[in-house]
């Protein structure tokens, strides 16, 4: 960690925000415009703020910080290339589900703050929503970290030389997608902000500067689990002939476009499936997946 | 600076903070808020010796470990409680659970 | 890290741990007093991360996160008043309680300065994720799996006990009002995540009986 660090974190999510924007263009199947989204976030920023008028109001200014917060410490943690990562904590993997963890909080706030049924409604759906969800995600990260025998996220990539771990840990791989679409906020399961169900839920009555930090903050949010889904199954910065960046930057690519493209192709999901789906499938499955990653790491990686 | 007094008196007040808690609140789970509080300041002083006392022993660590377990156990067990109490009862306020009072 | 650095994130954490902790009793808003008590028990987790131990901080956050998170939802669910918008005084034994937090506060202070502390050797290297490893692997480990135990007993104690008609199974009484009436669209919400988590005992023979019983 150098003095640039903190600043080439910021000119990654800047960058990485707007790279998201332009493959959710190119998923929509829009043209690609680039210039279009700073004149469309220079209008949002000249909208006044809107203020609730419940008790909680604080509540509602305090949530797009934390939101920016979480996702941006969540970046941070992905390791991108072999000398550039932002931070390099021997706990890396569960600093990332730590961030992550901070998503919901401010959802609630966001939510709870703003007052409105359809907002309180939304907070406490992404509640019980990441009741069910937040724990695969957590017990699948240690499962990848074990055969790596270190939560470093860049040790974890370091270990997949050979092999991905998405052919290791299948499973693993299916359990981490879906939770990771739905800690960010992504289509199938975006409960919680659903703009035709909800009138965009939590986030609906945010206006002006709050609104473009809470685009922002769900853009980087994407980066980061997308990063984290390529450096922890589909070996990172591994790859012949390329530089590891270009390879890393392929592979995260490949991974936004692939779950914005799912989140435009899937109906959305009923809360009440999903959280069956999440108690009944997801976490037993996950401990299983705990138990198989301790099983192949002995067999394998030893 | 700071060393092993001073992180103990964090958590002493800490402490202090979830006592008053767990004895103010009129509410079930307010007074799981004062538990959990004091179970903080547990860990915090755990913590505190571990860094200024033994550093090397990764037993403080430990203890931390299990102290998060027992908060874990606490709120499972509280709010199972508070659920069974409002089941029967519709409510979670302690003043109106007196059926076993002398 | 440096006794500086230390020093500079301690002192402010633990200001804010205190005050917002204080706070969690003196709002009224159930919300408020939750996120509160995650804001006071997360910054506790950056204490630990700036006194001592990089995992036991980054740990605290996680666990702190999702604990008081169930804790702000249950409140929500639970209380008359979440909100805080009538004004309810939620206390009882203010002046009492104060009084045994002070003595408390005074007592432990008062051990925490005038002991003469062992050691104090500050070498600085807390023990990393490896050697809690095996220390839980290892010398702690009957402990750790009586701990392991421990939770879980809590969970199926917890679930017999939350479940409809308690651990006897007795059916409600007729006329009680159930989830239908609770908190509309997300108590059927929940309602349908925990009928899924124990699909064989909490399960359909109920929903019959209750309404045929109803006079």
């Amino acid at each position: 960690m150098s003095n640039w660090t903190p600043l080439a974190i910021l000119g990654l999510a800047l960058g990485g925000a707007w790279a998201v924007v332009c493959i959710e263009q190119a998923v929509a199947g829009a043209r690609v415009a680039p210039a279009l989204l700073i004149r469309r976030a220079a209008e949002q920023l000249g909208q006044p703020l809107a203020v609730p008028a419940g008790r909680d109001a604080w509540l509602y200014h305090l949530a797009p910080p934390l939101l920016l917060v979480a996702a941006v410490v969540a970046l941070a943690t992905v390791p991108w290339a072999p000398g550039f990562r932002g931070v390099d904590l021997s706990t890396g993997a569960i600093l990332f589900s730590a961030a992550l963890a901070y998503v919901t909080p401010a959802v609630f706030m966001a939510g709870w703050g703003a007052g409105g049924p359809l907002a309180v409604l939304g907070g406490f759906r992404f509640i019980a929503l990441m009741l069910g969800f937040a724990m695969p995600l957590a017990m699948v990260v240690t499962a990848v970290a074990a055969p790596a025998e270190s939560l470093r996220p860049a040790a974890i990539v370091e270990v997949q030389h050979a092999v991905p771990m998405v052919v290791v840990q299948p499973l693993a791989a299916a359990l981490f997608v879906p939770a990771a679409m739905a800690v960010a906020l992504l289509a199938p399961f975006d409960l919680a902000t659903a703009p035709t169900e909800l009138g965009g839920g939590a986030f609906s009555q945010y206006t002006g500067l709050h609104a473009g930090l809470i685009a922002l903050a769900r853009k980087i949010l994407v980066l980061a689990v997308a990063g984290m889904t390529a450096a922890l199954f589909l070996a990172g910065w591994q790859g012949p002939f390329l530089p590891p960046a270009i390879w890393m930057a392929l592979k995260t690519g490949a991974v936004v476009g692939g779950m914005l493209w799912a989140g435009r192709r899937l109906p959305r999901f009923e809360l009440e499936r999903l959280l069956t789906l999440a108690w009944v499938v997801a976490i037993p499955a996950a401990l299983g997946v705990i138990v198989l990653a301790g099983l192949i790491t002995l067999l394998f990686y030893r | 600076m700071i060393s092993l007094p001073v992180v103990l008196t964090a958590a002493a007040l800490l402490f202090a903070i979830g006592v008053y808690g767990a004895l103010s609140q009129t509410n079930a789970i307010m007074v799981i808020m004062g538990i959990e509080l004091m179970l903080g300041a547990a860990m915090l002083n755990a913590v505190g010796f571990m860094r200024y006392a033994w550093p090397d022993a990764a037993s403080g660590a430990f203890f931390v470990l299990v102290v998060m377990t027992l908060m874990a156990v606490e709120a499972t067990v509280g709010f199972a409680l508070v659920i069974a109490a409002f089941r029967n009862r519709r409510t979670a306020e302690l003043d109106d659970l007196t059926e076993l009072k002398g | 890290m440096s006794d500086l650095a230390t020093a500079l994130v301690f002192w402010p954490s633990a200001a804010i741990m205190l005050v917002t902790g204080l706070y969690v009793f003196r709002t009224s808003s159930m919300a408020r007093a939750g996120l509160l008590l995650l804001a006071s028990l997360g910054i506790e987790g950056l204490i630990f991360l700036s006194l001592a131990s990089e995992f036991l901080g980054v740990l605290q956050l996680l666990m702190m996160s999702g604990e008081m998170v169930i804790m702000v939802f249950f409140m929500v669910m639970f209380m008359a008043d979440p909100g805080g918008l009538m004004g309810m005084d939620m206390t009882h034994d203010k002046r009492r309680s104060a009084a045994v937090a002070a003595g408390v506060a005074a007592a432990l202070g008062a051990v925490a300065v005038a002991t003469d502390w062992p050691g104090a050797v500050v070498t600085g290297a807390a023990p990393d994720i490896e050697q809690i490893g095996f220390e839980v692997m290892g010398r702690s480990m009957l402990s750790f799996l009586f701990a392991g135990m421990t939770i879980l007993f809590a969970m199926v104690g917890g679930i017999l006990l939350a479940k409809h008609g308690g651990r006897l199974g007795i059916p409600a009484p007729a006329g009680e009002p159930r989830d239908e009436e609770g908190a509309g669209a997300i108590g059927s919400a929940l309602a349908g995540g925990e009928a899924g988590v124990e699909p064989g005992v909490e399960g359909e023979p109920e929903h019959p009986s209750h309404g045929s019983h109803a006079p």
